[in-house]
């Protein structure tokens, strides 16, 4: 036995005002979960303590809490001291009992007919997947479209792509799908990170309804338009100015030390063509760390605003220009900048050579230190870093030696999945959203490491928002003058 | 708390499992269908939980005889015959119901039905989506039931049924916050499912806590062979708060080995031909034996070994294992797992007709609370095909039942609402009485039986059905009234197992020498009624 003390959210709509939080210690056994946890402070010290539960055993979804604001199964997950246990993002009956029911009678049903087709082992197998869903709505607690426009969920897609995938349904599901939000999706990938059943919501559900849709010609306008810019000029936006490529003159940037590691460059249209500035950044930081970078000029596109919209018309042809670009200068390890980029070539190609994002380089073979910088920072994780590629520490280490971070709640800022093209609405209410959070930590600058985030969170916040390699810069610059004060002589 | 939320409807169906919500759909097509149940739908009860299969005659090759024929062998011949052959029979067109409705089970190379073997079967007629059947059978069943106009009350607890004269006429429950709700009805479908939660030691969900028996018993209707308890040999021994969690039979099916603390393949002392594949009863007893000798581990199980199997083969047939027990931190690959029995199934229930009809005018009874399709011993894959052929059954002559004078006796209102009021100034913690409940029932009315511990087990569960136990506030007098239930269905076995004087099938009476074996005994039934109670005899009652 041992003593675990948690903190668990209690409410009661009839009686109290608002939530507050009670503390309990209690014994539990060894390898206890949460629910076991949350049945001794029932049984032994709180009988008034409503949770939900059924089978204790991971399937049947009624079990859903959030665990230090992670959504769990409380069946599963291991109970750990001095956690924190608060009800799922939904409507809350009682204490940890959230009102399930609104949400699933919105998951879509197969409608019984007499004139269904019988389905073939093939449909069977590429149905299953999507079958998995035990409806605990972890990811509905998480989605952050859901929060702020009208968009019946990641599970709800899921449905909507199983019902597509059967023949038996005789219903028009891409329509209905289009009607409920499935253009809303931000690919912020939160749904299937917390998913217990694992299942890629994301990219198995909404992006393939959402290339169902393009090809019954139910492609967003602006969507279309990225897509037909994309193909005339292998590039996702307009030239407005001279680009990063064009401002490099060598297309090999050796270090001014000893080369630690050779890189190719994957740069992105929009470090490219809408922040080269950062990138130009990003080069002295890597310059000056050691790295020899190699820039291919036959890059293009990635193809990731094709792929998030279902546009999949002519993504072999970009993914092919893309990885000979690389693989014919025989580059074995490519390094990204762009989250979304990264997560594209590491998820959706498959590469003759490893992928690296900028963050995972600067830590794998170290950097200088720079000089630290009087101001508090904030980080915002980009989706396609933190759950597209699991780049959590690396950045934080990176920014903890300039400056003193503090951290805010991961969540998708709205830039992503064409919803800024597509749905700007929505992105402007999610951006805010973020500028709210930013507000609250009290931090002078915003940190990230996407152009997407960077260039949205701007607009949603009146503290200057910086990309990492920028602020390494600063430190190095600081570091630089600082020398140079020392060095030169007095009174000169 | 006061009785003025009506309900009035044709047809009410309680417990939203496999069989009532396959009642509730086929009820719906004759009148108003109420489907109430004390979780909400597709999420209660332990069809959601099912891992193995469904049986049905599918090939050309297996025919209803066979399937006839093991489900008696399998339940040592106490199986109600005609039961049997309208499960055989139906099992089939029931998978096509499913089938038709959406479900998503696996497929041969031949886009049929995948099917395969389980254990007593002649014929591998075992349908299966994965390692989750069940959950896959209630999906399709609540999409189906949404293009329905059954209405649904969920998280609504069952406490009785409403009696006018020798009728059944609906039921009266409590909603989640404590309120008092009247439901009348026609005919009223009891599909509440199991009840071993009664032991320490259980596969069970949440929901398995034998209301309906307790429910039916206090209602008047007979039930039988309520001493009938399958133990399924491998339940999870760690962590010690997931005790019981069910280890599926595949893991012996695919090649595992049953070894003690001495590393030693222990069933070769107990069924040296079929060894880890020999019957669910004849496993159970060898690895309790094992564990009383001092054989077990430190955990108190023994060890299940898959170690030697091709990793690929692990990944590939056991993934719900596999996962489950590395989120415990056993790497199966790697190491033995450990396991002991664990109470997983009840045979017995509420006596019913092949038109799922009780002995009490106005109620059905289907699915794991009714008695009589598994006899003493239940096929793996044969509860899952029961609750779809006697649920359809159940709603089908429910819904075609005339109408009748529903006269609520107010004299029956408000001796319940006084029986409730009672656990708000009540004393004791109903938690404790669980506890003790189901550790007394496993310590006496578990595997190995005999009259002593037999009695006195039940003296122990009729004190604590006498407990004070306390209501904290209204949101918890569901709770009291099913602590109060499980003690009444554990005193149900109990009272069972000390009338039938014989072992046959799961049920084990180690202070009785025999000289029969099954299909030689005088014994049928035993019965249980608040008016009567014995076992039918060959030829008559005893
Ligand atoms: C872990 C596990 C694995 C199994 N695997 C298999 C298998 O592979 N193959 C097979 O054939 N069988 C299997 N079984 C057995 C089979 O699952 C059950 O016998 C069957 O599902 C029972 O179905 P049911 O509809 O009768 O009851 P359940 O599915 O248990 O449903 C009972 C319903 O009644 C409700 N209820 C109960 N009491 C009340 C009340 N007082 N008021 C209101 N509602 C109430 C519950 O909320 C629930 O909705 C397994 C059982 C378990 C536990
Ligand atoms: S998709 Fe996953 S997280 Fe969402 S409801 Fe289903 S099982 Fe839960
Ligand atoms: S990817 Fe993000 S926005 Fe899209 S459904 Fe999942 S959680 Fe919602
Ligand atoms: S209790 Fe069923 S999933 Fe947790």
């Amino acid at each position: 036995m041992r003593k675990i003390t948690a903190r668990v959210y209690r409410f009661d709509k009839e009686k109290d005002r608002e939530a507050h939080f009670e503390e309990y210690t209690v014994e539990v056994n060894e390898g206890a979960r949460v629910l076991h946890l949350l049945h001794a402070i029932h049984d032994t010290l709180d009988p008034t303590l409503s949770y939900r539960y059924c089978c204790g055993s991971g399937q049947c979804g009624s079990c859903a809490v959030r665990v230090n604001r992670e959504p769990v199964l409380a069946c599963m997950e291991e109970a750990r001291d001095k956690i924190t246990i608060e009800p799922l993002n939904l409507p809350v009956k009682k204490d940890l009992v959230v009102d399930l029911v609104p949400t699933l009678e919105t998951i879509a049903s197969l409608k019984p007919s007499d004139a269904q087709k019988m389905p073939k082992k093939s449909d069977i197998d590429a149905i299953k997947p999507l079958r998995d869903c035990i409806e605990c709505l972890c990811c509905v607690s998480v989605c952050p479209a859901m929060d702020v426009i009208k968009f019946l969920g990641p599970t709800a897609m899921r449905q909507e792509m199983r019902l597509a995938l059967d023949p038996r349904n005789i219903d028009d599901r891409i329509t209905a799908a289009v009607q409920e939000g499935l253009f809303t999706c931000t690919s912020c990938q939160a749904c299937w990170k917390v998913c217990p059943k694992e299942i890629e919501i994301p990219g198995k559900a909404i992006e393939k309804l959402r290339y169902f849709a393009n090809k019954k010609g139910l492609t967003l306008p602006r969507h279309q338009e990225v897509a037909a810019l994309v193909k005339e000029t292998g590039r996702s936006v307009t030239r407005i100015e001279p680009t990063f490529m064009e401002l490099m003159n060598a297309d090999v940037i050796e270090p001014t030390g000893p080369v630690k590691a050779t890189v190719g460059f994957f740069i992105g249209c929009m470090y490219n063509m809408r922040l080269p500035k950062t990138a130009l950044d990003a080069i002295e930081v890597l310059r000056r760390n050691g790295i020899r970078v190699i820039i291919p000029k036959e890059q293009i596109c990635c193809g990731s605003p094709l792929i998030r919209t279902g546009q999949l018309a002519f993504l072999d042809t970009l993914k092919k220009r893309n990885i000979d670009a690389f693989w014919n200068r025989h580059i074995d390890t490519v390094m990204t900048m762009c989250a979304g980029c990264g997560s594209t070539l590491k998820n959706d190609y498959k590469t003759p050579f490893v992928v690296m994002d900028i963050n995972e380089v600067l830590t794998k073979y170290g950097i200088e230190p720079p000089e630290r910088l009087p101001v508090r920072a904030t980080y915002h994780d980009p989706c396609h870093l933190l759950r597209g590629q699991g780049i959590y520490d690396q950045p934080r280490q990176l920014i903890r030696q300039v400056v003193d971070l503090i951290d805010m709640p991961s969540i998708c800022c709205g830039s992503g999945g064409g919803v800024k093209s597509g749905m700007p609405e929505e992105a402007a209410a999610l951006g805010e959203r973020r500028g709210e959070e930013i507000k609250k930590t009290g931090a002078d600058i915003v940190i990230s490491s996407c152009p997407f985030c960077e260039f949205h969170i701007a607009g949603h916040t009146d503290k200057p928002v910086k990309n990492i390699t920028t602020l390494l810069l600063e430190g190095y610059k600081e570091k630089d003058r600082k020398t140079r004060t020392l060095t030169d002589p007095p009174g000169n | 708390m006061l009785a003025d939320e009506v309900v009035d409807c044709h047809v009410l169906v309680i417990g939203s499992g496999g069989a009532g919500v396959r009642a509730a759909i086929e009820a719906s097509q004759y009148g108003d269908t109420v489907l109430i149940s004390k979780t909400i739908v597709g999420k209660g009860g332990c069809t959601t939980m099912a891992e193995g299969g469904y049986n049905a005659v599918l090939r050309e090759q297996d025919s209803c005889g066979i399937h006839f024929e093991d489900t008696l062998k399998g339940g040592a011949y106490l199986n109600d015959p005609e039961l049997v052959n309208i499960l055989v029979k139906e099992a089939p067109l029931r998978m096509g119901d499913l089938i038709k409705w959406g479900a998503v089970f696996d497929f041969t190379e031949n886009d049929e039905v995948a099917q395969r073997p389980f254990g007593g079967q002649q014929f591998p007629r075992t349908c299966y989506a994965g390692d989750r059947t069940g959950h896959e059978m209630m999906t399709t069943l609540v999409e189906r039931l949404d293009s329905s106009n059954v209405s649904s009350l969920q998280e609504f607890t069952v406490l009785d049924l409403l009696k006018n004269g020798e009728s059944v006429i609906g039921a009266i429950a409590l909603d989640e916050k404590g309120n008092i709700v009247l439901l009348k009805a026609d005919s009223t479908v009891l599909a509440t499912g199991g009840g071993t939660k009664v032991y320490d030691i259980s596969t069970n969900s949440s929901s398995g806590t034998g209301d309906g028996f307790a429910i039916g018993y206090r209602a008047g209707a007979e039930l039988i062979d309520m001493e009938m308890i399958q133990f399924h040999p491998t339940g999870a021994v760690f962590p010690y708060d997931a005790r019981g969690r069910l280890v599926t039979e595949a893991v012996r099916g695919e090649g595992g080995l049953l070894l003690n603390n001495i590393c030693e393949r222990f069933m070769k002392q107990y069924d040296p031909e079929r060894m880890e594949l020999s019957t669910r009863d004849v496993v159970a007893r060898a690895i309790a034996t094992e564990i009383q000798a001092g054989r077990g581990t430190k955990n108190g199980g023994v060890y299940l070994d898959v170690t030697h199997l091709p990793r690929e083969q692990i990944e590939t047939r056991l993934p719900v294992m596999l996962e489950q027990f590395l989120k415990f931190g056993v790497d199966i690959r790697n190491q033995p797992m450990e396991v002991a029995p664990t109470a997983h199934h009840i045979m017995g229930g509420l006596r019913i007709t092949t038109e799922c009809r009780t002995t009490l005018s106005g109620l059905f009874a289907c699915g794991e609370v009714a008695g009589g399709v598994h006899g003493a011993n239940r096929l793996g894959g044969n509860a899952l095909a029961e609750t779809q052929v006697f649920g359809k059954r159940a709603g089908e002559f429910a819904g075609k039942s005339e109408k009748r004078i529903k006269k609520v006796d107010s004299e029956q209102i408000k001796r319940k609402l006084a029986y409730i009021d009672a656990f708000l100034t009540g004393s004791e913690n109903p938690a404790g009485v669980r506890t003790l409940l189901q550790q007394s029932m496993w310590q006496g009315a578990g595997i190995f039986r005999n009259a002593t511990d037999l009695n006195k087990t039940l003296r122990i569960v009729n004190n604590l059905s006498l407990a004070p136990i306390r209501a904290e506030s209204l949101r918890n007098l569901a709770e009291c009234c099913i602590v109060r239930n499980m003690c009444l269905t554990a005193s149900l076995i109990c009272r069972s197992a000390l009338i039938r004087k014989e072992s046959r099938g799961a049920h084990l009476r180690v202070d009785i020498h025999q000289t029969h074996d099954a299909i030689h005994s005088p014994f049928l039934h035993t019965f249980m009624s608040p008016f009567r109670e014995g076992i039918e005899n060959i030829g008559g009652l005893a």
